[in-house]
Parts: C-alpha cells; structure tokens; sequence
C-alpha cells in the first residue's frame, strides 16, 4: 500500500491515468454535441445557407469540468483509496499482562479503551501470546489465558466509581509480583492516584511496560452547595489549558415526574486554571426538584454531582396562637424558630387556611390549642400525605382540654391538664435537665450542653404506649419531645414552649441542631462526622463508574460518621444515602478534590487510544462520480434544448414529490380558525338538509347585517358548523334548527356539545312549526328536539317570564316572533329563590347566560335576506308582516347581546333608565 | 393500392368527427362579428328600400308610390337598393408544411388557416354571397350546405410538403383569398396572382405564420427537416443562421406584398399566436374593401 498525504492506495498506479485527463479535455471539447432534430417548415428558406465557420458549438467549459470531475473521481476511486491506513509492526512474545485503571475518570472513553485494548489482544493472538487482565479498581488474581478468550470476556469489565485505595493497591502488586508475565500493557485513565508508582514498580520488574491513555482531560463537579441565594457549582479539570467553557445541566423530574434538564449553566476555565466557577440562581421550588448537576458530555461519575438536602431548603409555615401582643420580640413563640430557621429554611407566614394550599414541608403550631374542625381535618391530611406538623406546648395548651381525654389526631400524646412547673419561686426542686437520648431516638448522638435546663412543661399522660411515642425525655424521666406517626406523615410536640419562657433550651445550639435531624430545617454546608454521630445511613440509590444511578437493592446501611469520612471503594459507593427523612449524597469528588493527571517516567512509552480504523473512500468516490454524471446527463438535456419547460416543470414536480407534503387540510381548519375569531361569527348548525341549511345561513346573514347597522356588534359572515367535525368554541352563538330527518350527532359530538353549553355558549334550537316549543308530542320536528337534546346537559327549563334579561338586553321586549308569533319559548328558568323586591320591576336574577333558548317561530326564516340584502321569505301580511319582521330582528339582536354581555342589563344599576323607558 | 376498408372508414370518421368542430369554431368566430350592410350602396334591383325621388318622365306609372305620392303634388318613384351576390373564391393551404406548430399550446397553422377561411366562408354566405374554392371541385354556390361542404374540403390534407396555390377555374371578376405559409416556391404565388389578375379576380393573401418562424429561437447543432420530411438542412451553430433567416422571411414577405400591389390584391400576416378573432375582422373588412374598390 503506498500513503500519500494520510491516505493510502491500494492500486497506486491507476492514478497515473490522471495524466490522461487533459487529453481527454482536447477530445472532448473537439467533438461537437450531437445535432437536434426539428420540423420546421421554414427550411425552405434556409437550404443553401451555409455555417460562417464550420467549428461547432463547443461544449461549455463548465459541463467539461463537471465531465472531467466525474472522470477523475471514477478514477480515485478505482485506485482503492484507504483512511486511517494501517501500518506493521514487530512481533513479540511471551505472556502480556493487561493492568486497567478501571476508575471512573476512564468512563467517559470507556469504549474507546475497550476497542484499543480489543485490538491489541488481537494482536496478541496474532503474535500467540496469552494475556490476562487485572482491574486495579477490583484487583483479582489474574489468569493466563488465549487472547481470543479474553476478547469475548471484555464487555465484562466496567469502570468503577472510585479509585484504586492503598489495600487494593498492595492486592495488584502482591498479584502482578506472582504473575510470571513477560511485558506489561497498562491502559491508564489519565489521572493520577496514590500507588501508582508501586504498580508501575512493579511492572517493571516483570518486563517492559507501555501505557496506553486517552490523553483527554478528565473533567470533574465538587459537590454545588448554596451561598448567596445561588447554587454554587464549581468543576475541575484535571491539567490546566487553555481557556474552555463547560456547560452544567441541572437535571431533575418535571412536575410530570419525567427526567428533563431544569437549567443550564456556563462554567469558564480561564485560561490555565484547573477550575472552574458559576452559579445557578433558581426558584426554591425549581431547586428542590434538581436531582443531580452534570457536565455536559461528562459521561462519568466524577463529572456529576448528586444534591441532597443542603439544596434543599424546606418551606416552613410558623403559626403562632397567641399574635396581639405586639412589640414583644423576644418573647414571641416564633422568635427563636425564626432565628434558627431563616438561614436554612424558607419561612410561610399567615393563615393555617392561607398556607395549607402551598403544601410546606413543616407546620410549626407554637402554642396553638384549638382549631376549628375543617382546618383540623385539613391539617391531618396533609399530615397523611407526608407533611411534618410540629408543635410546642406553651400556656395555651396547658389551659386547654386539648387531648386530654382521648389522644388528639394532631397531637402525638395524651396530656395531663395544666402542666407542672418546677424549679420557680413558689415550687420546689430545681430545673431539670435533659437525660442522654436513647438509640432510638433520631437526636441519638447529640451533644447535650449542661447549661439546657427546664423550668416548666406540660405532661402527658402516663400509658402503655408512651415509652415509645417519647424521643426525648428529662432527667426524671418526663417526656420532653414526643412524636406520633400519621400516614406518611409524623407530628411532633416539644413540650416546652417555643420561646425561653419555659426552658432554655431555645437559647441552645442543640435547639437547631435538633430541628436539624428532624429535617424541619437542612443544614447548607456538608455535615461532618461528628455531627452524625450515631446515626445510620440506608443507601437509597448508587452509582457505578458511568454516573448512571440504580437502586441500591439490599446494601447494608452505613454508620454517618464512616459516611462522611471513608474513602470510595466496593463497601462505600456513591451515592444517595437516606436516614429518617434527611437525604445525603456521597459524591465521588470531595468538595476539596484536586485532579492531578498522570505523569509517566520518560522511559515509560505512553500512546493514545488506537485511531478510526481503515476505511475504504472508494465506494464514496465512486458515488460521487455517478452523481456527477447524473448532473451532467440534466445539464447536457438543458444544454441542448431538450430539457424544455414542461419537461423541466416535470423535473421539479418530481422533485417535489420527494418533500414532504404540506397538510393542507390542516392549514384549512387553522385558515378557519383564523377567519371565526378574528371578528364576532354567528354560526348555524348543519343539518343536512340544503334548503334549511341556506335559509339557516341567510337568516344568520341577515341578523349579522342588522347587528352591524343597530349596534357597535360587527359579525363576519356567518358559518355553517359541522358537529362532527368543527371546533364549537369560536362562536358565541349557535342557531340549531330542527329538522325530522337529520342525523343523530355522535357521542364525542355531544361532549363537545356539552362542553360548549358548560363553557357559556348559547344554543338556539328552533323547531321551525311554531306551536310545539313546549316539547309537543305531536310534531316530527318536536320529537326530534326532544330527541336530539336528551343527552345534551340542558338545565331546568321555563317559558321566559316577562322580567328575563332576554326582554331588555337592547330593545325592550314582550314577544319574541320568527316568522310565526308563539309565546312558548323556552330559557334556563331562573332560581327558585329569587324573590321581586317591591317597588322593582323585575327580579334580581344575576345568574349566568342561559345555556339554550328554545323555540318554533322560524326565526332564520323571518331574518333571512339574500344576497343584495332584500327579504327571502315573506312573513305575515302587509304592514303587520313588516312589524313582525323588524320584532324578529329585535328579538335576534337581544338575542346576541345577551350572549355577549351576558346579565349586564340585569344589574340594578339599570333600573332607574329602564323605569324611565317603561313609563312607570 | 386499395385502402383497407376497415382503415378507409376509419380515417373518413376521424375526417367526419373533426369536421363539425371546424364547422362549430367557424361559426363561432363568425358569429362575433356583426354583418355592416353589405348592400352596394346604390339603386338597382333588390328588397331593401333605397330611396324616393320624384319621378321623371320614362318612368312608368306602376313605379309611382302613391302612398308616398298622395302627401304631395309631387309624384315619387320608390327605388330599390341594387343588390347582387357575388362570388368569392377560397383556397386554403393543405400543405404538409401548415401542420406545424412550435408548442402544444398553439394550434397549427393549418387549423388557423382552416378556421379562418371557413369562418369568412360563413359570414359570406350569410352575407348572402356565393362561396367556393378555386379550381374546380367546389364551385361558389350560396346557401347553408355550401358551407358543409367547404368544411369537409378544407379538412382534407394533402400530402405535399409545399403545396401551390390553386388558380385554375376561376371566375372571372370574383373575389378570393389565399391562406397559406406561402413558404413554397415564390414563382406559384406569382403565377397564380397574374392569372387572377388577368381575369380581373381582386382578393386578399392571408400569410398565416407560427412565431417560432419569426423568431427563429433555435441554437447549437440542428438539423431542420420540413413537416413531410422531403426537405432537410443541417446546421452546426443555428444562432448563427437567425439573422440571414429572418431576412430571407423579410424578403419572402415583401416579394408578396409587391406582387399584392401589382394584381390590387389585399395582403395580412397573421401569427397563430394571436387572435383569431381580430384576423377574421381583418380578413372580413379587407374583403369588403376589395369589393368596394371594384364597385
């Protein structure tokens, strides 16, 4: 294979044929095109015309270009052109060792890794070497076996979440010692840890060693804490360059529950540093739903960071029994909770009934005894859901009865009326202290300071069941701090007040910390080993070297102190670490990890990951070519006048073919859409029937006319509305006339329907037979209303009573004629509570637009005009017909005004006018 | 050879099928225009009232109008308007070289032509004068049928290329029109218009032309061929031939308009991508006119 510039040639000589191509050009140009053939009568007058010059067209320049283009790309293209060539190497022998990092900084290139080290263990088989492989991340005794063996066992090995600690180091050299391999191929991870020098040692004494790596900077996230009202993120990388920008994503669940990228950030590596700052300001409640931050492309564990609560900072409501005592700080219940909350939590203040809907994390009832009934049924179901309701005693509470005979549902004990005191100016005995916290007990290995004393308390009933609703009890054994679980939820009472009227315990740094392990508030900052002295962490999700979390399943819990402190390895993973209800994440970088890259002695041969591997561009270029002569045959078609209009209309009919349709039928519906909304339409529903349909569409013409002339109400042309199909919601008004034979809309018909009457709009059902709106029996059209209307969620019905808002909503009205005068038309009838005041001439009926008015006069028939705006269909006789008509018209526009302004002209405010215009 | 029988109907019903669209584009063409008087503007014996004048001595006493007479002394004479037919002689090209057209959406020369002649062929014969072709297969005759017939003629093509003018058997003192390409031999042309001008026979040459003769809009190597393909040229650069085309048409056309104005014959040039409609105005007046500068 010869290489020229990169790529290499199979058939190098064919590329001599390149030297052909400008003869080929001469040839090419010399020939003249092929002659067109053409009828022409006027040939007559061309015979003995000869050519000036007998050289014909030439072809032009850029076609021969394009022709020997194609030439030359056919001629590449044989010559067998390869990417990425291989070139030999020398044999060896003897057994190799494989020594992998296998920690989570090689993650990212993983596959890459795997397929380098494919490679050389097929190279190996090639040269009849065995091989074993030894993870230095889980050393175990390696075995020698064929190459071809290991390469069918390489999907087996992954990387880890943490690297290599000194026990595991001593395994892999005490394993690599025992070997008895000849030489020695390490496939690093780029990054430097502790021992790596005692491997490499020890390699060498078996033979010579090479390293294999990426090469690639490992980028890192410490822990992001918050500061400043901002999530603070910081990323690391592990050899300092040029200046880059990194992209973090806060990734989390949706309120869908669905795993999205909730915010981006941009982290800049100036240039040479190794880190990288930014901050993210969000929303708390934003905040809380972020799960994990990550660098964009990272693809490991290092590079992403798991939040746990320190994130998170908990809506606290405090609710206070006592608030008309003004001006008294610092003896406010609420001012020690305040105090230690506010840097940790968000605090509610109002109202139970105002902060219950914003469903806080905590309930703090300092001092609250008595509740009405509703807001205790709501304050329990909140509970159940998960909410913590805590409470403190205080006089309040010691004066009441409140669960005193039976355990109330928000109280975790029975009490014993009015408490005791001990310790004051009129009782003996002297303030009590706090006794050690049992194991039990979620404050278990808290300090106790010797200065917490307690001057009063209420005291809760002594039973069987208690010893363990206590968690915290005084030195004679009385309970200080009881708890109850409900549902998901627990309530909590201190039985101290909140305020250090009653103990001193509020004035205490064990006060917050306390709060602190009852997750009402979290701490900002990562806890240190003392302060979770005592407790013990279930692992709730881990991670493996990919960053990909899973459940941890069965793992057994973790004491916090050994949480805390304990380097990563197969017994500690990171993670997310659970104890009662606080979350904490083990991240696989420390807040203060620094990433040192791998340094090799210059003896050590160091290369990169193998390359793409050889591609063949013949096929490519052989493409290419036929493109190209395919662009040549359509240019010489055009050239030569055979590629006419049509028959490259046709061409770009065929090419349009290949787009992707446009929906037209989607754009009619949004071109209709479009035309319904942008101005008032009336609407018609259709029923079939053409005759009944026109006058339909003329009536609703000819009351669109009227409206435009007589009111500040300008319709567009009316719509004729297809149940079946067409969206309801643009028209605020739908004439519905009945016909006998019209189809029966379908079920998803009547939900719109019904969705439409429910929304507030207005169906005019006219049966057009002027006697049977009273929902007769004796007319087709009737019982086709009666028919049509059962499913539909019509409400109680009457005939309109003469003080309906329908009667004044523009013209003042008694009768409502179509083409027929009938009194039965039928509204929504009016509540039976609704009483005439005296002295009025109408009831206050201020309800909602009735949802359907029924009648038979035929309305559409009397308002209908055609198109020049003259009556289509004659009503009554003579003068009286006409009056009648122009009543029809009035009844239509009160009509429509009445759905656009709904009870506007019920409203009291009217009645002086309309007194004025009724004369009384 | 005998032609097939089956292949003998079967092209005499294609002729028949096109033979009424003829008929019915003509007369829809002529039906636009509306007849002026035809009448020859002076008394003579005919239906239409003329004039009155006073009579005079040698007028007999049955021409006296003695419903116009009795408003006066005077005696007045009622005179007719002189009306006479007159015969007017038609050839239209049936040449291969008519059936050309340069796009689909033009018709062929020869259905323009057809069209137009038979057109004026109606409007005559409502006109109330005597219709034929030249030579001797259909001699002027008036009358709906007359124009039936002229369909069915014109509708026949011939299977020369060029074909020359007919000129035999022509009426002295009658009118004719000539529609053709007149892209043949020149010398036809000549001849015929000589002999129609010895006998005193006036008319019109209607030069009909496809737009692509005019242009001309052709390039690159070509080989032209006539529509029967007894002629052919080749060409290597057809641009370079346009503009010595173009003048060979410009002297064909002038060649035609001199003889024109030697016989007193009317000349027009219609393409057949304009109106068919303004050339049968054209064509209706230019006929008028001949007449009228005979009367």
């Amino acid at each position: 294979m010869t290489i020229l510039g990169g790529i290499g040639f199979t058939a190098p000589w064919l590329l001599v044929a390149l030297a052909a191509l400008p003869i080929l050009w001469l040839i090419l140009r010399a020939v003249p095109p092929a002659p067109i053939r053409r009828r022409f009568p006027g040939v007559a007058l061309l015979l003995g015309l000869t050519d000036a010059d007998a050289v014909s067209d030439r072809t032009p320049w850029w076609l021969m270009l394009l022709r020997m283009l194609a030439v030359a790309l056919v001629i590449l293209g044989l010559s067998g052109p390869v990417m990425n060539p291989q070139t030999e190497r020398a044999r060896e022998s003897g057994p190799l060792l494989v020594v992998l990092d296998g920690t989570w900084a090689g993650a990212a290139h993983w596959p890459q890794m795997i397929e380098t080290l494919q490679g050389e263990l097929n190279r190996a088989a090639a040269d009849d070497r065995t091989v074993a492989v030894l993870q230095l991340t889980r050393p175990e005794a390696p075995a020698f076996q064929a190459a071809n063996t290991w390469s069918t066992r390489l999907a087996g090995f992954q990387p880890e979440p943490w690297q290599p600690d000194s026990a595991q180091i001593d395994t892999a050299v005490e394993l690599i010692a025992q070997s008895g391999a000849s030489s020695a191929l390490w496939m690093g991870d780029s990054l430097a840890y502790d021992g790596q020098d005692r491997v490499l040692a020890a390699l060498e004494t078996l033979g010579p060693v090479s390293v294999v790596q990426s090469g690639q900077n490992t980028l890192g996230m410490t822990p992001a804490t918050y500061a400043d009202g901002a999530v603070q993120l910081s990323a690391l990388r592990a050899a300092a360059g040029p200046a880059r920008a990194v992209t973090v994503l806060a990734q989390g669940r949706d309120p869908a529950g669905n795993p999205t990228t909730l915010a981006t950030a941009q982290a800049e590596f100036a240039d040479g540093a190794t880190e990288a700052q930014t901050e993210l300001a969000l929303p708390a409640e934003l905040r809380a739903r972020i799960t994990r931050f990550e660098i964009q492309g990272g693809r490991s564990a290092g590079a992403l960071t798991l939040t746990d609560d320190s994130l998170r900072r908990r809506e606290v409501a405090l609710i206070a029994g006592r608030t008309d005592r003004e001006g008294l700080e610092l003896l406010s219940p609420l001012h020690y909770l305040q105090q230690a909350l506010a840097p940790t939590a968000d605090l509610l203040d109002g109202a139970l009934d105002d902060v219950l809907p914003a469903n806080p994390d905590v309930i703090v009832l300092a001092d609250v005894a008595t509740m009405t009934d509703d807001e205790s049924a709501k304050l329990a179901d909140w509970v159940e859901e998960g909410g913590l309701l805590l409470r403190f005693a205080g006089p309040h509470v010691a004066a009441s009865d409140i669960s005193r005979d039976a355990i109330d549902p928000l109280m975790p004990v029975r009490l014993r009326s009015g408490g005791r005191s001990v310790g004051g100016a009129m009782s003996w005995g002297e303030p009590k202290s706090l006794a050690p916290f049992r194991d039990s007990s979620p404050f278990f290995g808290l300090n106790i300071p010797d200065d917490v004393r307690v001057s009063a308390q209420v005291m809760a009933q002594p039973g069987p069941d208690l010893a363990e609703a206590v968690i915290a009890d005084l030195s004679d054994g009385t309970p200080l701090v009881t708890r109850k679980r409900m549902g998901q939820g627990q309530v909590v009472l201190f039985h101290v007040t909140a305020n250090a009227e009653w103990s001193t315990l509020p004035l205490s740094g064990l006060f917050v910390e306390m709060l602190e392990r009852l997750a009402v508030s979290s701490a900002t900052t990562a806890p240190e080993a003392a302060d979770l002295q005592g407790t013990v962490w279930q692992p709730e999700q881990v991670m493996d070297g990919y960053g990909v979390l899973r459940d941890a399943g069965t793992l057994p819990g973790i004491e916090g102190p050994t949480l805390v402190d304990a380097p990563l390895g197969p017994q500690m993973l990171p993670g997310i670490y659970a104890s009662e209800d606080r979350f904490l994440a083990r991240n696989v970088l420390t807040a203060d990890a620094v990433l040192t890259p791998a340094t090799w002695p210059a003896r050590i041969p160091v290369t990169g990951f193998r390359s793409a591997p050889p591609e063949a561009l013949g096929g490519l270029l052989m493409g290419l070519a036929l493109l190209l002569l395919a662009l040549d045959v359509v240019a010489s078609l055009a050239l030569s006048g055979r590629l006419g209009p049509t028959r490259g209309a046709v061409a770009a009919l065929a090419l349009l073919m290949m787009m992707p349709q446009g929906a037209d039928a989607q754009d009619d519906d949004i071109q209709r859409a479009i035309e319904a909304t942008s101005e008032v339409v009336l609407a018609h529903v259709l029923t079939g029937n053409a005759d009944v349909d026109e006058i339909a569409q003329a009536g609703l013409r000819g009351l669109s006319d009227t409206l435009y002339f007589r009111t500040s109400v300008e319709p567009a042309l009316p719509m004729g509305v297809n149940l079946e199909t067409d969206d309801l919601a643009f028209f605020p008004l739908l004439y519905w006339p009945i016909t006998p034979d019209q189809p029966r809309p379908s079920a998803e018909a009547y939900a719109r329907l019904n969705d439409y009457l429910r929304s507030g709009g207005l169906i005019l059902f006219d049966t057009r037979d002027a006697n049977v709106a009273g929902f007769g029996t004796a007319s087709p059209n009737g019982r086709k209303l009666q028919d049509l209307a059962a499913p539909l969620d019509i409400p109680a019905l009457e005939p309109v009573p003469s003080d309906h808002v329908l009667t004044r909503t523009f013209y003042l009205l008694q009768d409502f004629p179509g083409r027929y005068t009938s009194r039965d038309v039928w509204v929504e009838a009016s509540p039976p509570g609704a009483e005439q005041v005296e002295g009025m001439p109408f009831r206050n009926l201020n309800d909602g637009v009735t949802p359907v008015v029924i009648g038979g006069n035929d309305w559409a028939g009397a308002w209908a005009v055609d198109a020049s705006g003259n009556p289509m269909l004659p009503v009554g006789r003579g003068f009286g017909g006409e009056r009648q008509r122009e009543l029809a018209y009035r009844f239509g526009v009160n009509l429509v005004m009445h759905v656009l302004t709904g009870n506007y002209k019920s409203d009291q405010v009217h009645v002086p006018a309309l007194l004025d215009r009724l004369g009384q | 050879m005998t032609p097939d029988p089956i292949t003998l109907r079967q092209s005499a019903e294609d002729q028949a099928a096109r033979l009424p669209a003829l008929l019915a584009r003509a007369e829809q063409l002529a039906g636009a225009v509306l007849l002026g008087d035809h009448g020859r503007r002076r008394a003579g014996t005919g239906d239409d009232f003329w004039q009155y004048r006073p009579a005079q001595a040698g007028d007999s006493r049955r021409m006296i109008d003695h419903r116009r007479s009795a408003r006066g002394d005077t005696q007045f004479v009622r005179e007719r308007e002189w009306q006479i037919a007159q015969s007017v002689m038609l050839w239209c090209d049936q040449g291969a070289s008519m059936r050309f057209n340069s796009t689909d959406a033009l018709p062929t020369k020869a259905e323009r032509a057809r069209v137009l002649t038979l057109a004026l062929a109606i409007l005559l014969v409502r006109g109330g004068e005597r219709v034929g072709l030249t030579g001797t297969r259909l001699p002027p005759r008036r009358g709906r049928m007359q124009v039936v017939r002229l369909a069915q003629m014109l509708s026949e093509d011939s299977a020369d290329d060029y074909s020359p003018p007919e000129h035999r058997a022509m009426i002295p003192h009658a009118q004719a029109l000539f529609a053709s390409d007149f892209m043949g031999d020149i010398a036809d042309v000549q001849l015929a218009l000589t002999k129609a001008a010895d006998r005193g026979v006036r008319g019109v040459l209607m030069h009909v032309l496809d737009p692509s003769e005019e242009a001309f809009p052709f390039r690159g190597r070509t080989i032209f061929e006539s529509v029967g393909g007894t002629l052919r040229h080749e060409t290597l650069k057809a641009n370079d031939l346009r503009d010595r085309y173009l003048e060979r048409l410009a002297a064909r056309k002038a060649e035609l308009q001199r003889l024109c104005a030697l016989t007193g014959w009317h000349y027009g040039v219609h393409h057949t991508d304009s109106s068919a409609q303004s050339a049968l105005l054209w064509l209706y007046r230019a006929m008028d006119r001949s007449v009228m500068v005979r009367g």
